[in-house]
């Protein structure tokens, strides 16, 4: 009864035998249900985001959000959805039609794609891809190609400056993130997601690498172009960014993919550093484990808005700054200073390992800090040192007398 | 025939194809989009041949690096993005009999290969070939010299990239 | 095959090691000393070399049979030994040649971008595996492209840098493909083992031969063979003169020795076929290289397609060493290479000191020369009547020995356009001798200084174009070691 989805594959495993269809079709039958299933779940999920979405933002600004239309106001999504789907739909003058086109269903398509490679529950795995991190990082790309050939394609120069931002942004933050997602790679001895839950069976990994959590919630975050890292479409400078020509559900594919990009790059967060669907009784319970996977995502999901809703937009040198010359040192440092310590700690009690990895990664920390903090004081002073300020040119002296 | 076989005759002609539009097209942009299609069906190959690794690792650096900069470079030239002039020079004829003697010399140097029906040896159930791969790179019976060359190599180039690209004041 | 990894396996990369330390070291002082005390790093560079020629010599020395190493990948072999310690020599060399060089000299990625094309070229010489050899092929190359163009600000250079770049990776990617042709034939990437392939007659001769020609265009690329030679005068004409030095001797003596190694390795059973296409790419080569050196007026386009004409010599040699019964070949060849680097560093090191002053490499700037600076002229006399083969000085007896390479192996009618070419390319190294010499020109009482690097790198190579020319005999049989260890 724990189980009803292994329940389902299995009576269908029966029923289509039972019509006779070869065994290897049934297989990309049911490879295409679970798709089906699963997309359209995802996408579900998604509307309700809208609302979560609202909802919490009210909340950050003191307001109230959405309470008209149902109770809590639940059923605004739907209303949201109508109205997109009733807006009159504009393709610019001089845009290119095919791509302009295919971008909106790019950014989709590919947060849909990050659903195969994440395990929902013991049971439920869309896919067990042995390169599941590398597959993550891979698609991840996908979208930036995606918001390129939008701001591309939308023959508008806003549009165009923000996807050269978004270049900028997403080609820099991968390589902190890819190295800082190795460091459960490392843990795990697999780049599989599933073997990477599994392998948290006695304790999450954020207890043995807590920076490398952050770095890859932060580098999340820029990846996702939300705020702070939302210079992509920062509407003071320019409008929209790539989705400025985009209307109707165009424009709602773009924002649905970046909310649920957002829940998803949070499951995945969840899934490497707080042991995805593991808690008590998932194993027997398979239910169970959807549960705690979507609590600890939606938790993530909400640090996120969190971030989002507190932390004001940071200049893009700034950007760059804090990726080249921060989280790019760091995570290489945290990925050396792990693999020293794993292969050191060969066969001691797991606590013993636990412990120590933690006291290294806090000491990383510390000393971060103090080095941050050296930093800060100097620029500081350099903010404070009085500035030369322009005068007035001495007013010629007047040969004439007056 | 088997799905397998109906899968790689249809992502080959697909990546061919786009790989002609690549030098078709007078469009950059799209030259550069197509180009993106071509890569994505060498890498539907690389899975079909079992190697996952290969597969990520082409869609990592050839489509989310290397063409989204060639997309970036071909926008920062917004107005000489489309070409009008001809497609062909007058050395075309030229260029006609070249291309057709080196294929030509393909087919002869193909004629001499029995093993096109060869059938691929089929991996163990437990075989884990990224282990393997990250194994053989720092097996000082395999590949560890020229992974460590490697490393050197990139240091060099990403020196000399600097060192052109650093304006000096 | 599996090749059981034993400790002697460090000591024979010694030198390559070290060689990566020194290379990190050039790299930290680069960032750590200010930028007036950089000058320190040439004589760091050229220092650090010399002290891994002299552990070379020590202790990496091939003794006995020739051995596979680091599973396959690398033979510690004689020829291998030999042309490392050419490229060695050549970037000691070339590094005190480009101290004094104004926006080169005290720039600390140049030395670290020549200590790793050198790297490259060490394992080339080396490399016994298709795996390592493309990648050696290219750790040579990717430094150089960007020395090429070292300076930025200069039309020419940049020029000659994206030119190198844009054939080199042409030319490397027909290689390459090459190189999974013979993968995908056989299932080894090893070269002796396809060696034993195709002996043992698995492989049809179509597969080989045609992959292999496809191969050839790369090597032939490297050692700016007809017809992939016309990337050089423009290239060396840009470049700044030390590298366009460094890219004539070591990177082509690295080139052949690729060109020896798959050519005894893994062509045993085609002979006939390959003697023939390098019998032409030789005639051609020099031919070509000599005829248009005779009309040109920029000294270092001069020298690449006397360069070009080199190659063409040495290729005799190689002819020679695909025919059967061969003796003298492959010693011939290796000892032509070693000469020709010697002799052609002292012509480009010559002409860049005499560029930093004139700040000219026009043929007609170097009237009075010999006025203005007696030991320069001398130098450039030296070195060119050696590169024509004049009998006191090293090419006489390395060009001796090819041409008698050939005539072993029946090859006379080679010889013979080998000679004739030989006289045409007299004819223009003495043209430029006789303005060095013979022609006046107003500036000749201003003195030509020549700094401390300049001297003591010419010294040098004079003085070992000399020793070739003279004491014949000690490197002759060193070379002769180098090739004998092939078979």
């Amino acid at each position: 009864m724990g189980d009803p989805i292994t329940a389902i594959s299995l009576w269908l495993d029966g029923l289509l035998a039972g019509w006779g269809l070869a065994p290897a079709l049934i297989i990309v039958i049911k490879a295409l249900l679970g798709v089906g299933a699963l997309a359209t779940a995802v996408l579900l999920v998604d509307i309700f985001l809208v609302w979560v979405e609202r909802k919490v933002v009210a909340r950050f600004q003191d307001r109230l959000g959405p309470n008209r239309l149902g109770p809590f106001g639940l059923i605004q999504p739907f209303a949201d959805v109508i109205k997109l789907l009733i807006k009159e739909d504009i393709t610019p003058v001089g845009a290119d039609r095919i791509v302009y086109n295919l971008a909106p269903i790019m950014a989709l398509a590919t947060v849909l794609l990050l659903w195969a490679v994440i395990p929902l529950a013991p049971t439920v795995v869309g896919t067990d891809v042995n390169v599941g991190v590398l597959y993550i990082v891979g698609v991840g790309a996908l979208g930036t190609l995606g918001i390129i050939m939008a701001g591309w394609a939308s023959n508008n120069k806003y549009a165009l400056i923000g996807a050269f931002r978004t270049v900028a942004q997403m080609v820099s933050y991968e390589v902190p993130m890819v190295i800082a997602l190795l460091v459960p790679v490392l843990l795990a001895r697999s780049m599989g997601i599933n073997s990477i839950v599994n392998a948290q069976d006695s304790y999450w990994f954020i207890l043995v690498a807590p920076i490398a959590f952050l770095l890859t919630l932060i580098t999340s975050i820029a990846e996702l172009g939300r705020a702070p890292f939302d210079l992509v479409e920062a509407e003071s400078e320019i409008v929209a960014g790539f989705h400025i020509e985009y209307t109707g559900m165009k424009f709602g594919l773009f924002y649905a993919g970046e909310l649920l990009h957002a829940l998803t790059l949070s499951g995945i967060v969840a899934s490497l550093f707080l042991g995805g669907w593991r808690g008590p009784g998932a194993e027997s319970f398979p239910l169970l484990g959807i549960v705690y996977f979507f609590a600890k995502a939606f938790f993530l999901y909400w640090v996120i808005m969190w971030v989002k809703y507190s932390l004001p937009r940071i200049r893009i040198d700034q950007m760059l700054n804090l990726n080249w010359k921060f989280l790019t040192p760091l995570s290489l440092v945290v990925l050396v200073v792990t693999a020293l310590l794993d292969k050191a700690l060969v066969g001691v009690q797991p606590w013993v390992y636990v412990l120590v990895l933690l006291a290294a990664n806090l000491v990383i920390a510390w000393v971060t800090l103090q080095i941050l903090r050296s930093r800060a004081r100097k620029e500081r002073q350099r903010v404070a040192e009085p500035r030369p300020i322009a005068r007035p040119p001495a007013a010629p002296v007047s040969s004439q007398g007056a | 025939m088997t799905a397998l076989q109906i899968i790689f005759l249809i992502t080959a002609v697909i990546t061919l194809g786009a790989a002609a539009m690549v030098v078709i097209t007078r469009n950059l942009v799209h030259a550069a989009l197509w180009l993106i299609m071509t890569f994505f069906g060498i890498s539907v190959l690389y899975v079909l041949l079992n190697a996952g690794f290969l597969a990520v690792a082409q869609v990592v650096i050839y489509i989310g690096a290397i063409s989204i900069l060639m997309i970036f470079a071909i926008m920062l030239t917004r107005r000489v993005q489309q070409d009008f002039g001809p497609q062909t020079n007058a050395a075309w004829p030229w260029a006609l009999v070249i291309a057709a003697a080196l294929f030509g010399g393909l087919i002869w140097i193909f004629s001499g290969w029995g093993n096109f029906f060869t059938q691929a040896p089929v991996m163990g159930e437990r075989a884990d070939p990224l282990r393997q791969l990250g194994m053989a790179l720092v097996s000082p019976e395999q590949y560890v010299i020229p992974f460590e060359v490697a490393s050197v190599m990139l240091t060099a180039a990403l020196i000399g990239a600097i060192m052109v690209a650093w304006e000096r004041k | 095959m599996t090749i059981a990894f034993e400790p002697w396996m460090y000591v024979a990369v010694l030198p390559e090691i070290l060689l990566v330390v020194l290379t990190l070291v050039v790299l930290g002082l680069d960032l750590a000393l200010p930028e007036e005390r950089r000058g320190g790093l040439g004589w760091l560079t050229a220092g650090g070399l010399t002290a891994i020629i002299l552990v070379g010599f020590a202790v990496a020395m091939p003794a006995g049979e020739p051995r596979l190493m680091w599973g396959g990948m690398l033979r510690h072999d004689w020829l291998g030994f030999a042309f490392k310690l050419t490229a060695l020599f050549a970037a000691a060399a070339t590094s005190l040649l480009s101290m004094d060089l104004a926006q080169v000299g005290k720039r600390g990625e140049y030395y670290l971008l020549l200590l790793a094309s050198t790297l490259g070229m060490m394992l080339m010489g080396s490399a016994a595996d298709l795996v390592m050899l493309y990648l050696a092929i290219e750790t040579t190359s990717i430094p150089l492209y960007v020395l090429a163009g070292f300076l930025t600000r200069d039309d020419k250079s940049t020029e000659a840098g994206f030119k190198y770049l844009l054939f080199g990776a042409m030319t490397s990617a027909v290689m390459l493909y090459g190189f999974s042709l013979l993968y995908g034939f056989t299932g080894s990437t090893n070269l002796y083992e396809l060696a034993s392939l195709a002996q043992a007659g698995q492989l049809s001769l179509a597969s080989v031969f045609g992959s292999l020609l496809l191969v050839l265009v790369g090597f032939a690329f490297k050692i700016s063979a007809v017809p992939l030679q016309f990337w050089a005068p423009d290239v060396y004409e840009g470049a700044p003169t030390p590298v366009a030095g460094f890219l004539s001797t070591a990177s082509k003596a690295a080139g052949f020795a690729v060109l020896v190694r798959v050519l005894m390795a893994v062509f045993p059973g085609i002979q006939p076929y390959w003697g023939a296409v390098i019998s032409a790419l030789a005639v051609a080569t020099m031919t070509l290289g000599n005829f248009f050196a005779l009309s040109q007026k920029n000294i270092k386009r001069l020298l690449a397609y006397s360069s070009i004409a080199h190659a063409g010599y040495a290729l005799i040699g190689v002819a020679a060493i695909s025919m059967p019964g061969s003796t003298l070949g492959a010693t011939s060849v290796v000892f032509y290479l070693i000469t020709y680097v010697v002799t052609n560093l002292a012509a480009f090191g010559a002409v860049a000191a005499v560029g930093r002053v004139t700040g000219s490499d026009e043929i007609a700037s170097y009237a009075g020369l010999s006025r203005r600076s007696p030991w320069l002229a001398l130098v450039l006399l030296v070195a060119l009547l050696s590169l024509s083969g004049m009998p006191p000085f090293g090419g006489f007896v390395v060009k001796f020995a090819v041409f008698a390479a050939a005539v072993e192996v029946n090859l006379i009618w080679l010889a013979v356009i080998g000679v004739l070419n030989s006289i045409i390319g007299l004819y223009y190294y003495l043209t430029v001798l006789k303005v060095v010499y013979l022609y006046r020109s107003e500036e000749e009482d201003k003195p030509m200084p020549v700094p401390g690097g300049y001297a003591l790198g010419l010294l040098v190579l004079c003085v070992g174009i000399l020793l070739i020319g003279t004491l014949f005999a000690p490197w002759f049989s060193f070379s002769s070691g180098a090739a004998a260890a092939l078979f």
